[in-house]
């Protein structure tokens, strides 16, 4: 039996146990699916459904979502258990630190995990995907042990993280060039946006009960993807993760215009790094940058 | 039909004249990973060794955002301005059978009770040329909805399969735009002989044997019939996140919305794409939604392809391209719930 095959086990049964004790109403999980390359969420309610359960590197959706009230078919069980790689654990407590879930009705199933596939990588599911095959976050992911767990499945690994030169490697390139040719570089991108919206559907943080976009009195943003639109929706949608995303990759990963909103994401990660000593998901007490006044804060820029 | 060959160079040639005639002509254009159709400045841009656009050609006909008029306002009055409504000659090439049948799907949808010239002036204009199928995934499910890979009927008005030699394609134009084409550059397009015909054949027969998802769509539409209310919807939906990713890359989807996007001075009313998966598709003025909860807007999604549509057109409003099925953020496979329909209506619960 492999590595995954054993994960998977431990998952099924301990997801079983605390469905047929009453421990849980519902355990978010992942389960096979008919396309090659792929795994898909999967809630059970009854312990048979655990049967189902699987995990492996094919395991990229980030299954936090479900605990937020967009997504009250799940959030609205009282009790819920749910499968969490280190980066998905990242997005529970930073759901936790902005008061959205409570900690104390969840448990998380900790998963030690040694990347998943990327979005154009090859993966057999059964072991790990080659390095050129990684999802571009776990060559930097300092999580593969999650930070917080009710269960801990899978043998703890020490991380090691790529360099931070060779993670902004590409930041760093683009802040070099001259306003002009940022702003081709990102109209390029932005002109594929559809407005599917489905970096803002599928990112556990963009819970907002009515997103900007939405709001009609008065519009804020045009809905219509034309330049201006989508470059209003593109920008608003990282500056309102400033300081909050956690850097799981989900809005790229899902984005089917294969526009690099990462980029934009990690600027702001390490803007929110340098100027507060922030970093999103890591403690469910630190305060949040952008809603404490401190007198010694940086305000050169609102000069 | 009308059959012929054409050799790579020569389809080379008919693309390069079309745009010294002024044709707006569109091809798939590799773009990073993927593959958009768009338009072409040379032959040279055009790739038909791919696998499928990760958009459909939808948007040639009927564009994600259109400006329908545009509006000024004065001391007491509100000045109207219409849009041009002549739209460029365009020429699609490179999409698959199963984008092809689109138009043909929606013709019925914007002629229904009123007729949208956004949609008939474009189509007039427009001519589609597709290609024989070479690569196909576990997604596909085309052959089940009464299409084919290689077919060259589904809507096209030339349709080039490659023949084995890798070099000539065998040309058949179901229709008289199609003809018109062939006629317009006579040179480019060579006889056909009875080993051409042959070896188109056989070719189809490889695109056939792609396909490897088969699903029973006989007992679906009935089913969906009595069951707009089951343990289903919400099983295999309550997953479904809400976004527009499989609805804006469909060939078939068409729902629309209208926004205004004004100024004090004035504005413009645009007719957007929308999708029936967003939860303010529904959402009344009151605040009340219909569709209250996510695994009833994906409902929809189901209930109109393979329920209301054939009610009302008589038609499938789904080509098996399984776009949506690939590109949904957390798999949401529409053959994966087409085959748990089947299950259940052979089952009869």
């Amino acid at each position: 039996m492999s590595e995954y095959d054993n994960i998977s086990n431990e998952i099924r049964e301990l997801a079983a146990k605390l469905l047929a004790r009453g421990e849980v109403d519902v355990v978010i999980g992942y389960k096979p699916t008919a396309l090659p390359g792929r795994t898909q969420p999967a809630f059970a309610y009854k312990p048979e459904d655990a049967r189902e359960f699987v995990f492996n590197p094919l395991c990229v959706s980030g299954l936090p979502l479900y605990l937020t009230k967009a997504k009250p078919e799940i959030s609205a069980k009282d009790r819920i258990a749910i499968v969490a790689k280190g980066c998905d654990v990242k997005n529970i407590v930073a759901l936790q630190r902005e008061n959205q879930i409570r900690r104390e009705k969840i448990k998380v199933i900790g998963v030690v995990c040694k990347g998943v596939v990327g979005k154009y990588g090859r993966c057999d599911g059964k072991t790990e995907p080659k390095p050129e095959d990684l999802d571009e976050k776990c060559r930097y992911c300092d999580v593969n042990t999650p930070r917080d767990y009710d269960y801990l499945i899978g043998e703890k690994i020490e991380s090691s993280p790529q360099s931070k030169e060779k993670e902004f490697e590409e930041i760093n390139r683009i802040e070099k060039l001259s306003p002009r040719e940022r702003w081709k570089f990102w109209e390029e991108h932005f002109k594929r946006c559809i407005k599917c919206y489905a970096c803002s559907k599928v990112c556990p943080l963009c819970y907002c009960n009515r997103c900007i976009v939405d709001k009609t009195m008065p519009r804020w943003i045009d809905p219509s993807s034309h330049a201006r639109g989508n470059l209003a929706w593109n920008i608003i949608r990282a500056q309102h993760l400033a300081g909050r995303c956690t850097g799981c990759g989900e809005c790229e990963r899902s984005c089917p215009m294969d526009i690099p909103l990462m980029l934009l994401n990690k600027k702001l990660e390490r803007e929110s790094e340098e100027l507060f000593g922030y970093r999103s998901g890591y403690n469910p007490h630190d305060p949040i940058p952008l809603a404490v006044f401190r007198e010694e804060d940086d305000d050169e820029f609102v000069r | 039909m009308e059959t012929k060959i054409i050799n790579k160079q020569d389809l080379a040639k008919l693309i390069d004249g079309l745009i010294s005639a002024g044709a707006r002509t569109v091809a798939p254009v590799k773009v990073g990973q993927m593959h958009l159709f768009q338009e072409v400045r040379s032959p040279a841009e055009a790739v038909f060794d791919y696998f499928l656009a990760r958009r459909s050609p939808k948007e040639f006909l009927f564009p994600q955002t259109e400006p329908i008029f545009s509006y000024t306002r004065q001391k007491d009055s509100v000045k109207i301005h219409p849009v041009d409504m002549a739209f460029p000659r365009t020429v699609v090439f490179g999409l698959r059978p199963c984008d092809a049948a689109g138009p043909g799907i929606l013709d019925a949808l914007f002629a229904w009770d009123y007729e949208d010239k956004f949609w008939f002036n474009r189509r007039e204009q427009t001519a589609f040329v597709s290609m024989t199928c070479a690569q196909a995934d576990h997604a596909c499910f085309c052959s089940s909805v009464g299409l084919s890979p290689d077919a060259a009927d589904t809507g096209a008005d030339l349709h080039l399969t490659l023949l084995d030699d890798g070099q000539r394609y065998f040309v058949e134009a179901p229709t008289g735009k199609g003809k018109k084409l062939v006629s317009e550059f006579p040179s480019l397009f060579k006889p056909a002989t009875d080993s051409d015909a042959a070896a188109r054949g056989s070719a189809g027969e490889k695109a056939k044997g792609l396909i490897t998802r088969k699903l029973d769509l006989s007992n679906v539409k009935q089913w969906l019939g009595s069951h707009f209310t089951d343990e289903l919807w919400e099983r295999l939906s309550a997953k479904c996140i809400g976004c527009g990713a499989c609805a804006f890359e469909c060939p078939t989807c068409h729902c629309f919305d209208f926004q205004d996007e004004a100024t004090p001075e004035g504005g413009v009313r645009c007719k957007n794409w929308d999708s029936c998966c967003i939860d303010n598709f529904t959402l009344h003025a009151s605040g009340h939604n219909p569709r209250n909860i996510q695994h009833k807007r994906y409902r929809q999604r189901i209930m109109h392809k393979f329920k209301y549509y054939i009610d009302k057109f008589g038609k499938t409003l789904c080509t098996g391209c399984g776009r949506c099925s690939r590109q949904c953020p957390v798999t949401l496979d529409i053959a994966e719930v087409l085959e748990n329909i089947a299950a259940k209506a052979a089952s009869g619960s």
